[in-house]
């Protein structure tokens, strides 16, 4: 795996279609760097989760995700052995009348998220993705995992890593998460982006979008995070806005019309809805 | 330790004095932060430091982005660690800030400080919990709980487990009969019998009560029934303790769920009454409840829960927040329960606005003025469960208006 400098980062980051300011680009150089897993958080929709798959992308290892939920165990995200195979042994080697042999082999193992990642021959990029979703218990199972990159197996024992893996969790912020998970992790907060690195974003994923649309779509996007709604638009609700205007806008629909026509790919909310009418002229006066 | 800020050219002497200025000024940031409580541990210091090694940062803006990522664990401590690096790097030095050597503590995190357990801490800045413009009248103590509501409790108390609702596990436990061959159980007790299965073992998803949410209005107007809606409160956080959260709501919002959780009523009393401050004071139900709302981590306590609110609803002034507040926690919860002690009264009509306008955002609305009726209605509460939804308005639109 190549180390970047900070600047070609930054620029791979933007081949691969992620533009990420310069907070985000030195929170992943130090994670490179320092071989640290990467804890990230902000609102939903600024892009904490695409950071692994852009990862993925630019170094060109495996992308494996653990999606976390309520009731997540160690079978699931750790390794399971395989009972069901065992048991047919058992039966064969009766059959045969042959000698059973050891019977917790790595043959026998389900190797589930976190023991994939730790024994990637070449390294993997590993996404532990909503954290905050799992219990709290289950922290204590990633400590060993993030704190060495290695995963302990009684009947095996210890299985280190070759390569450090590069690992990103998420969280949403629905609950804190343990002291002794952070300490392990850098820590970087992902605001929403500044209007600039906005319509770079937009340029990029919505082709065929005029600047000065593009423009007044971003100033109108910023003056909605400013409404006290329910739920803020992301980058991925701007960006389905811009794209679902655009559509309208080759039907034969006027921009702004189309825009108006368009905001229930950024607002999924009714009351939000009503809000933002009632704001409609401030929002919407130039874009 | 190279710092690329301080050290210019130079010879090596003068680059090496620069050199040790330049981690004392780092030592003495690091110090200043532990003193404005942003906890930093060695391992994260460390990190810190090799990364200034391994790539000198350029300029102070990356220094600054190397020191947040490494050291920084909340983004709600990030104004105090901005002020900080502020004082240190931006202006030359401590400027008015007077860093305090802390102890002898090392790592130990201040305490209060994040992470201690897994729900978010009682009160922190920036949550929201600050005064309200609106007045308050200081600290209450609720009295003694005497011997006839000692018994009373403890019926509440037995009462609560068994009409919490519950959902499916999501982690399968053994059981004797399930959806699932527990492979790995019967695998284990196969070894007993020469890798013979005798006996097939099942798992369940066991039942997990689903969380119980109670808010309790403090406010002056429910003055004689404080002491007792918050004994109630305080056998619900016994009989689910791990499931239970309880705040309070005057003119402020107040987390007591820790306060609360005292085993003795009198002695979690004692304590709630040092932490409300807003008891007995005005009345802003409408506002406290968008506070809790407000805030994500609170918000998503009430995410699927049973929630209880005990109030009497009298709103001052316009009562659309309020109503607009019932109504997204009735959304997000499981049940949504009112408990106004006015509703105790066999004349009580839900009339006043706020109470007309949000009743069909109610599951249920019922009398609790003290613990019998409390238990009463703790006992109602199955039937309210497994109904249908939004059934408040219906009950009590069936009833006579007053004077006909």
């Amino acid at each position: 795996m190549t180390l970047w400098r900070e600047g070609e980062l930054a620029a791979a980051l933007e081949g691969a279609g992620y533009f990420a300011d310069e907070g985000l680009c030195t929170a992943i150089h130090l994670a490179l760097r320092l071989g640290r897993p990467l804890l990230l958080e902000g609102e939903p929709g600024v892009g904490k989760t695409e950071v692994a798959a852009v990862l993925s992308r630019v170094t060109g290892l495996d992308l494996i995700r653990l999606q976390c939920f309520e009731g997540l165990d160690s079978g699931q995200a750790l390794y399971e052995w395989d009972y069901p195979k065992q048991l047919l042994q058992v039966r064969m080697a009766e059959s045969r009348g042959q000698d059973v042999g050891d019977l917790y082999r790595e043959e026998f193992l389900l190797r589930r998220p976190l023991l994939r990642a730790v024994q990637a021959e070449h390294g993997a990029v590993l996404l532990i993705d909503e954290i905050d979703r799992a219990d709290s218990e289950f922290e204590a199972f990633l400590l060993e995992f993030l704190g060495d990159f290695q995963i302990t197996i009684p009947e095996l024992g210890t299985v280190r890593a070759g390569t450090p893996p590069i690992v990103v969790l998420t969280s949403n912020r629905t609950r804190e998460l343990h002291d002794a998970l952070k300490r392990r992790c850098l820590y970087h907060w992902i605001a929403f982006p500044e209007p600039d690195r906005e319509r770079a974003i937009l340029r990029a994923a919505v082709p065929g979008l005029e600047e000065r649309a593009a423009e007044g779509l971003v100033r109108a996007v910023q003056r909605v995070r400013r409404l006290p709604l329910l739920k803020r638009p992301g980058i991925a609700e701007s960006v389905e806005w811009a794209r679902g205007a655009l559509a309208l806008a080759d039907g034969g629909s006027p921009w702004p019309v189309a825009l108006r026509r368009a905001l229930g790919l950024l607002i999924k909310d009714e009351e939000d809805t009503r809000l933002l009418l009632a704001h409609a002229e401030e929002v919407f006066d130039d874009a | 330790m190279p710092d690329p800020v301080a050290a210019g050219g130079g010879t090596r002497r003068q680059r090496d004095a620069a050199a040790a200025l330049a981690a004392d000024h780092l030592w003495g940031f690091l110090t200043a932060l532990r003193g404005v409580g942003v906890p930093a541990a060695p391992t994260k210091r460390a990190d810190l430091l090799r990364a200034i090694a391994e790539s000198p940062p350029p300029d102070l803006t990356t220094l600054y982005w190397y020191a947040r990522i490494t050291l920084l664990q909340d983004v709600g401590d990030l104004p105090a660690f901005d002020r900080v690096f502020d004082a240190w790097f931006r202006q030359g030095g401590p400027a008015g800030e007077d860093p305090p050597p802390e102890g002898d503590d090392g790592e130990a995190p201040s305490p209060g400080g994040p992470g201690e357990d897994d729900p978010p801490r009682e009160v922190r800045p920036g949550d929201g919990i600050d005064a309200s413009t609106l007045s308050t009248y200081g600290t209450r103590e609720f009295g003694r709980t005497g011997e006839g509501r000692h018994a009373l409790m403890r019926t509440l108390e037995a009462a609560w487990p068994a009409v919490l609702p519950a959902t499916p596990s999501r982690r399968r436990r053994p059981a004797r009969s399930g959806d699932r061959l527990d492979v790995r159980h019967a695998w284990r007790r196969a070894h007993r019998h020469d890798g013979e299965i005798i006996e097939l073992r099942r798992l369940a998803r066991p039942p997990r009560p689903r969380r119980l949410l109670i808010l309790v209005d403090v406010s002056g107007s429910l003055r004689l029934h404080t002491p007792d809606l918050l004994r109630v409160a305080h056998t619900a956080l016994r009989a689910a303790p791990a499931r239970t959260e309880v705040f309070t709501f005057g003119t402020r919002l107040t987390r007591i769920t820790a306060a609360l959780s005292h085993p003795h009523a009198d002695q979690a009393l004692r304590a709630v009454s040092g932490l409300v401050t807003d008891a007995d004071g005005g009345t802003a139900i409408g506002a406290a409840l968008a506070r809790f709302l407000g805030n994500p981590r609170f918000a998503a306590l009430a995410r699927g829960a049973l929630v209880i609110v005990l109030s009497d609803g009298l709103e001052r002034g316009d009562c659309t927040p309020m109503v607009r507040a019932t109504a997204r926690l009735s959304r997000l919860g499981h049940r949504l329960v009112w408990w106004s002690p006015l509703a105790c009264s066999p004349t009580y009509r839900p009339a006043t606005r706020a109470m007309a306008a949000q009743l069909p955002s109610l599951d249920h609305l019922g009398g609790v003025r003290d613990l019998p009726t409390a238990l009463a209605e703790v006992r109602r509460l199955p039937a309210v469960l497994s109904g249908p939804r939004h059934t408040a308005a219906r009950r009590w639109s069936t009833l006579r208006p007053l004077g006909a």
